[in-house]
């Protein structure tokens, strides 16, 4: 080990390189999946380490040094004031004392992140350490490259972590250093003196062959899968321990939509219950600036304001030209949510208790307040407007009518991250072309997401990378998604034709429950009926809403004059008022979920069959390879068998395995030709045999095999002195 | 198979090697008869050093040699021994016959009538002669090696086949290869040596070796090796009547004194291969048609050897 301290040594040096590259793949994926911030310092931790061992710093050192590390990266993610002040020690004791008496306690959850991040630098040393031993030691690292491949694969197929590029660059370092620890193992055994030329005649090919391996498969094309994606199958039966995983949500009302994407786990706990006159949606906010990976509201706008019960609250929804009929419906909470759900066009709330409701500008949200502070009233009523929106009005509105609004909102809703692809605008005008107002465009996009591919899929919804525009992936790559992506979508599309659009979060109207003597019907709102759907400002209009999302439909009305009905259109009213008793019921979430979770297994078998059916030929074709492959492993078995038998036994230490072995090796050599008459002793055999070989191996493996067979006995120490001679002879009869 | 020879027996073979050009085969085959206390015949013409071998390997071992050369005038009594009656002490005193030793050369075997014949095998069988009632044990060891010409038939009484089943082998001794007899033309311009060879063990050695071989281990496989090429011989198409279980127990204990002399002490099929045409061919009574067609029964056993699979397995029980 010391040796390297005397010469530079190159070799050494790309080993150790090597190796903090394959450790660095398995700190990549951190980042992404969990929260862990700040992984930089753990990165430069195993550099240190790994520095550390390569300069042969002794170890008392070494731990100096790495423990000064660790104690200043904690204290500088952690503790405030100078690292030399020791007043943060105190604390730091405390904190380990805390946390060594939850570890006790079993109270995994409670570490807290300072003891978290002592544990992971402890990890890491270890690893490390293992990594030189490996490197150094014994020369072998072929298992920790293996479980680096495993690790990355697994990641890539089960979590939203992409690796692609960490595939690629694992097998390119993990292949070199297998190489040159062979080299370096084959040196030292052979007691080679490792010269610059011999180096160089190994090191050449080896590079040569690793990059034109890489290269190959790098360019060679790659055929998709043909078999059923396995992945929700699995997770199916899994779905319960789901909850904790990145990437995946829990179906139900929350606030933070900065990052959508990822699978959505079905949750049937009820939020609210209705009694209404007429199918709606529920609104709860809007959100209007989209960051490329999801919606955040302009927080520095936030101006609200506050009304009572019996005025209408300071929203627009639409103009009071819009015919429209006055509706009620009553809302009993189930779950404490402080904030009110409310139809589009909402009049008035109210309660049988006296509630402040303090509307956020920006959002559209509305709070109940209760003596100042924010409370959940067990029930309330809402008058609203029910719309009944003029296509002709809205085919005439544009941006020039209206010129006191358009330009806030303009502004405000046409918002776009600079860095959206420009495929989505392009996508966008090619989907309204031969479109000249706003509302056939509107409407072109929403029928977009009809057909052309798209599939409602709560489970396989892909979370964007890092460098991926949630709305690109969802509109080009994967097609696949739920009520977020359709919203999202529609809604960012619009916004490359400059139209004024919002996201709109809230709930359906939920699952039909019973009708009342009134007349009034019963819905049931749970968690699984959160929902998003998206509003398309029209000047002089107001606020309209868009349903893009396959199966669901928002019960909005829209009237066509029959004077500028085109026979397109009616058809489309027709098909949404045919569609709007009918289809809410059998097309929410809840019915979604439940059959791509419970229904997985049968469907899965189901695709299974239909795809042996449809690929009848490549099945058979496949068959026959299998067959053929099959075969000639079977007829090579000469060739390979040696080596198998070799690994095999190498297991089997025992006295016993011995006649076993020899009985092995008798069939071996019958395959490689040298027949045993079945009259030969096994004397004669093995003349023949070690005449054959010029060896004298056979003649002694049989004295052996003879004293266990004719004498019944099997002395201590018969194997190992054996083994030589077998593993020459089953290697020569390979 | 030959290269770690017991080395006692080693000895013994280099011993009769200084008077014995060649033969060592037959050297070997006839201790494997004595140490396995059976009789060897030995089917040759004259003037091939039997005698010569015989002497040797008697004095070797330093026992008491005898030859009896059969005639077809000589009594039993002759061979046996007979009671004369002495005046002087009043009584029937027993004159032992040459049979009375340890290594009785039986020449020309077939020249004699069936009955004396029948004297010296029921000696060889029951180590024992028995003359006017009386019984007389013959000393340990007892071995006989009996000898006949093949080409003389004219007035031979032919042995009866149960009284071969007695002999445990039946060998030829060959002529002498061309090197092997200019040696033993040069050999006999010198003094006869056979008189200077010194004995290389003493008769109790000899006993003591043949208890060994008592205990040399048979494994089960190699037993039912054994019984599996003896029943073969009896189902064998040109056989008239196969080897008896005699036979195989001969077989078997031929083959422990080749496994001792050879330094092992355990039976391998190699040894049962290399006795069994020795063993079983004078055994084995053929078909007339087979014997019209010129089918030797050493022939017939080589074959019986060559059908029988050789164990390679322990057996299971």
């Amino acid at each position: 080990m010391k040796a390297h301290l005397n010469r530079f040594d190159f070799g050494l040096l790309l080993l150790y390189g090597l190796s903090f590259l394959l450790i660095w793949e398995w700190l990549r994926p951190v980042k992404e999946l969990t929260e862990t911030g700040n992984i930089g310092v753990f990165i430069v931790f195993v550099f240190i380490a790994l520095l550390l061992s390569l300069l042969g710093v002794r170890a008392f050192a070494g731990f100096c040094i790495k423990s000064l590390y660790i104690l200043y990266s904690v204290h500088s993610l952690y503790y405030q004031g100078s690292l030399l002040n020791f007043s943060w020690a105190g604390s730091f004791i405390k904190d380990l004392k805390a946390n060594f008496g939850r570890i006790w306690n079993a109270q995994w959850i409670e570490l807290d992140d300072v003891f978290r991040t002592l544990l992971f630098f402890t990890l890491l040393w270890i690893i490390a350490y293992l990594i030189q031993y490996w490197l150094i030691t014994r020369k072998r690292i072929f298992v920790f490259f293996l479980m680096t491949l495993i690790f990355i694969t697994v990641l890539d197929t089960f979590t939203p972590y992409d690796a692609y590029a960490a595939i690629i660059r694992t097998a390119i370092a993990g292949f070199l250093v297998m190489g040159m620890l062979t080299f370096y193992r084959l040196v030292e055994m052979e007691n080679i003196k490792k010269s610059f030329i011999f180096t160089r005649k190994w090191m050449v090919p080896l590079a040569v062959m690793i990059a034109l391996s890489s290269a190959l498969g790098y360019a060679a094309p790659k055929a998709e899968p043909i078999w059923p994606d396995p992945v929700p199958f699995i997770k199916s039966f899994n779905s319960e321990s789901g909850e904790g995983q990145a990437g995946i949500k829990r179906a139900g009302y929350g606030t933070d939509d900065s990052r959508l994407g990822g699978a959505f786990l079905g949750d049937d706990q009820v939020v609210f219950t209705t009694e209404i006159e007429e199918q709606h949606y529920w609104k709860v906010e809007t959100k209007g600036i989209y960051t490329g990976k999801g919606w955040v509201a302009d927080d520095e706008r936030a101006n609200t304001l506050d009304f009572s019960e019996g005025t209408v609250p300071p929203m627009l929804s639409f103009y009071d030209t819009v015919p429209s009929k006055k509706r009620t419906s009553t809302v009993h909470n189930v779950l404490d949510y402080s904030h009110i759900q409310y139809p589009h066009g909402v009049m008035n709330i109210e309660t049988d208790d006296f509630y402040l409701y303090r509307l956020n500008q920006v959002t559209q949200k509305i709070s109940s307040l209760k003596e100042f502070e924010d409370s959940a009233p067990d029930s309330y009523t809402v008058q609203y407007r029910s719309p009944s929106f003029q296509v002709k009005e809205l085919q005439n509105s544009s941006a020039e009518e209206d010129e006191n609004l358009s330009e806030s909102i303009l502004a405000d809703y046409t918002q776009l991250p600079s860095n959206l692809p420009p495929t989505v605008k392009e996508l966008a005008l090619e989907v309204t072309e031969g479109k000249e107002s706003w509302f056939d465009k509107a409407q072109a996009v929403e029928e977009y997401f009809r057909m052309n591919g798209f599939v409602y899929d709560q489970i396989n919804a892909a979370m964007p990378g890092e460098d991926e525009d949630y709305v690109a992936q969802f509109l080009f790559e994967t097609k696949r998604g739920y009520c977020d992506n359709f919203s999202t979508a529609m809604a960012v599309m619009l916004r490359t034709l400059d139209i004024p659009t919002r996201w709109v979060k809230g709930y359906t109207e939920g699952e039909y429950k019973e009708t009342l003597k009134s007349g009034k019907m019963v819905y049931e709102v749970t968690n699984n009926n959160a929902h998003s759907w998206v509003e398309v400002y029209f000047p002089g209009v107001g606020w309209v809403p868009f349903e893009p999302t396959q199966g669901f439909s928002d019960n909005v009305t829209f009237e066509y004059e029959v004077e500028s009905e085109t026979s397109e259109d009616t058809e489309e009213e027709q098909q949404v008022a045919a569609e709007a008793p009918v289809k809410p019921e059998v097309e929410t979430p809840v019915e979604a979920a439940g059959t791509t979770t419970s229904g997985s297994m049968a469907s899965w078998f189901q695709n299974l069959k239909t795809l042996l059916s449809l690929n009848m030929k490549n099945v058979t074709i496949s068959g026959v390879l299998l067959g053929g492959i099959l075969a000639i492993i079977f007829l090579t078995r000469k060739k390979w068998l040696p080596f198998y038998y070799v690994t095999l036994f190498k297991m089997r230490q025992k006295e016993e395995h011995f006649p076993e072995a020899y009985r092995v090796l008798l069939m071996q050599l019958q395959r490689h030709g040298l027949k045993r008459g079945k009259d030969q002793t096994l004397r004669e055999y093995a003349k023949y045999v070690d005449q054959f070989f010029s060896s004298r191996d056979m003649g002694q493996l049989t004295a052996q095999y003879e004293q266990f067979l004719y004498r019944g006995e099997l002395k201590e120490g018969t194997w190992a002195e054996a083994r030589p001679h077998w593993e020459s002879l089953i290697k020569k009869a390979g | 198979m030959r290269s770690e020879m017991n080395p006692t027996i080693e000895r013994i073979l280099q011993n009769i090697e200084k008077v014995m050009t060649g033969k060592r085969n037959v050297a070997e085959l006839s201790l494997v008869a004595l140490l396995s206390g059976g009789h060897v015949l030995l089917e040759d013409v004259p003037g091939v050093g039997k005698t010569m071998m015989v002497r040797a390997l008697a004095k070797s071992v330093s026992a008491e040699f005898r030859r009896i050369q059969f005639t077809p005038d000589l009594l039993p009594s002759d061979v046996t021994g007979v009671s004369i009656y002495n005046p002087r002490e009043m009584e029937f005193q027993f004159r032992a016959g040459p049979i009375i030793g340890n290594i009785i050369l039986a020449d020309e075997i077939n020249r004699t009538s069936p009955k004396t014949q029948s004297a010296l095998l029921e000696g060889m069988e029951e180590s024992s002669v028995t003359v006017d009632g009386v019984t007389h044990e013959l000393e340990s060891p007892f071995f006989v090696m009996a000898t006949q010409n093949p080409i003389e038939y004219e007035g031979t009484y032919p042995l009866p086949e149960a009284q071969l089943d007695r002999f445990l082998l039946k060998m030829k001794m060959g002529y002498p290869d061309l090197d092997e007899e200019i040696e033993v033309l040069s050999r006999a311009q010198k003094v006869p040596p056979i008189d200077d060879l010194q004995p290389v063990v003493s008769l109790e050695e000899l006993r003591k070796l043949k208890k060994e071989i008592k205990e040399v281990y048979v494994d089960d496989s190699i037993k039912r090796y054994i019984v599996d090429l003896a029943s073969m011989t009896r189902v064998h198409s040109s056989v008239y009547l196969g080897v008896s279980p005699r036979g195989s127990i001969s077989l078997m204990k031929a083959s422990q004194a080749l496994a001792f002399m050879s330094g092992r002490d355990f039976v391998i099929p190699d040894d049962v291969q290399y006795l069994a045409p020795f063993v079983f061919a004078h055994r084995i009574i053929l078909k007339s048609e087979a014997r019209f067609e010129g089918i030797e029964a050493e022939e017939v056993v080589n074959r019986v050897i060559a059908r029988v699979p050789v164990p390679v397995q322990r057996l299971v029980k």
